[in-house]
């Protein structure tokens, strides 16, 4: 891979370095914004690495983020919480390696089913799991502190963007974007498409397990319709389509343009937000399907050298 | 040992027997062009040498070593690179993205996109596509992407190249330069050749050796210039005379 862009290194450093010092100055509803930022870019740019760059749409990261925050409520009092974070991001990414041996087999609409059926699936066995325990939901009592769960969001989310970056600018980037334009062709000229497929699921499954684990401490309570809520790996889906791009700037600026206007409209105008949400996304889809990012740096990607 | 040795080799879909016990080998740096009519069983050859489907029955042997059981992707990375008849381009990847990954991966297993950005532009240059290089696949005409399709094959480095009716399509003009190139680069390279062709002037001006399948079986192979002479192959083409 390439040495990283020196000014890439130090915005990344100063953004990263200027939002960790956010709860010292800021009120407490802007440490609740920013952490939902950062909570979206985590997830977005996850799921960037499998799907922006192999082309399998996966309609079902929820469900990596429901594991995490389950794993964290069944170890809670037992191991401590920032142990459990990384063993939920393991039993995530545990998870996505079973599912996709099979599941990605199939390609295109095949693969959006099945992930969003994997997914329900999931919540489904949950909620029967909890019910014969006699749990309805479970509370979360004595977490950390809102401003030390920002900053592990903020880590988490700095974490997959780095991810991404990394991936998109290396050997395995290229072998996975050739999987996307034309598989038998990357098979053809000796990549290993079923292990690369694998290992990019497997990887965007590790931080979205995380993210979900650091989300029930900050939610304090698990409840498994609402940690596998569909709407969660929707949202995700809308964020990477309306930023675009296979690389990390996507992400970046389709939360910051959902998370900016949904605090708009939630303020302002409640009763019409999910109405703008869809007109958006019809819009996006319709007249700018490469995303923001096409649209803000240029078309087709700079050359590698 | 032959460097590739196609060993009794059949293939039936169902009912339909595309390949019947086809053996032949295929010497070092030999080029070899194989002719037949549509649905002779061509591609379907090409198609299990390079890994894309395994042999009903018989072995395929590659420098000693038994390939026939392999994926495409190891194969590739034994030394076998092919083209497709019907281009597949990374069509939203620039020309020269597009001969990177191929560098990146198949027998060289390059780890610096720096050197394989390197090696890919004097193969764009080549096949004179280099002025090219920085624009999207998808814009380049049909013979711009089928010399993108032989750029691609030949980064993987391979020693056994096989062109799937790289010349179809092409204008005359197009097809004397591509010519020209495909020997340069066979030289520099040192490699073996099969190719599958219509374009009878390619066929006889590149070829050691022509073979002819025709339903499915090798009917006639020989040198350029007898087999256009073979009465077997006159009437497999043109139907027997009376």
């Amino acid at each position: 891979m390439q040495p990283v862009p020196i000014r890439t290194s130090l915005i990344f450093v100063a953004v990263i370095g200027a939002a960790s010092f956010l709860p010292q100055f800021g009120s407490e509803y802007v440490v609740a914004v920013a952490l939902s930022f950062a909570m979206w870019v985590a997830l977005a740019q996850s799921w960037t690495v499998l799907c922006g760059m192999t082309g399998y749409g996966s309609f079902g990261h929820a469900a990596f983020y429901g594991m995490g925050a389950y794993v964290q409520v069944l170890t809670w009092g037992t191991l401590s919480p920032w142990l459990s974070v990384p063993l939920a991001g393991l039993v995530s990414c545990l998870f996505a390696l079973a599912a996709g041996y099979p599941a990605l087999k199939v390609r295109g609409p095949y693969f959006v089913m099945l992930t969003f059926g994997l997914a329900e699936f999931l919540k489904f066995s949950i909620i029967g799991i909890e019910a014969t325990l006699g749990q309805f939901s479970r509370l979360i009592i004595g977490a950390p502190s809102p401003n030390a769960l920002y900053l592990a969001m903020l880590g988490l989310a700095a974490a997959a963007t780095l991810i991404t970056y990394v991936v998109s600018n290396s050997r395995f980037g290229y072998g996975l974007r050739a999987i996307r334009e034309e598989e038998q062709a990357a098979e053809t000229i000796g990549i290993p498409v079923a292990r690369y497929k694998l290992t990019a699921f497997g990887l965007s499954a590790f931080i979205p397990g995380m993210v979900g684990a650091v989300m029930a401490m900050r939610l304090s309570y698990f409840e498994p319709s609402q940690a596998f809520d569909a709407l969660i790996s929707f949202n995700i889906v809308v964020m990477a389509m309306i930023g675009g791009s296979d690389d990390a700037r996507g992400p970046l600026l389709g939360a910051l343009f959902l998370i900016g206007l949904s605090e708009l409209l939630w303020a302002r105008a409640p009763q019409v937000y999910m109405i703008v949400l869809g007109a958006l996304l019809v819009f996006f889809v319709l007249f700018a399907p490469q995303g923001l990012a096409k649209q803000l740096f240029g078309g087709a990607r700079r050359r590698a050298t | 040992m032959s460097f590739l040795t196609i060993n009794g080799v059949s293939k039936s879909f169902g009912g339909l027997q595309a390949l019947r016990d086809i053996s032949f080998d295929v010497e070092q740096q030999e080029v070899v062009g194989l002719m037949g009519a549509n649905g002779a069983g061509k591609t379907t050859l090409f198609s299990l040498i390079a890994g894309h489907s395994r042999p009903s029955l018989g072995s395929i042997h590659f420098k000693g070593r038994p390939i026939a059981a392999l994926r495409p992707d190891h194969i590739c990375r034994q030394g076998i690179a092919r083209t497709f008849q019907i281009v597949r381009p990374f069509a939203n990847m620039t020309v020269l993205d597009n001969v990177i990954v191929g560098a990146l991966y198949g027998v060289r297993q390059e780890r610096s996109t720096a050197r394989a950005a390197a090696s890919a532009m004097d193969i764009l240059a080549d096949l004179n596509l280099a002025n090219r290089a920085d624009d999207p696949a998808s814009s380049l005409t049909l013979s711009g992407q089928k010399r993108l399709e032989i750029a691609r094959a030949l980064a993987t480095g391979p020693e056994l190249l096989m062109l799937d009716e790289v010349m179809a399509g092409l204008t005359a003009t197009e097809v004397s330069e591509l010519l020209d190139s495909i020997r340069r680069i066979k030289r520099r390279m040192s490699l073996t050749i099969l190719m599958v062709e219509h374009v009878m002037q390619a066929l006889m001006r590149l070829s050691d050796r022509v073979m002819v399948l025709h339903h499915g079986e090798l009917i006639a192979q020989g040198k350029p210039q007898e087999i256009v002479a073979d009465p077997k192959v006159i009437a497999a083409y043109l139907g027997p005379s009376t």
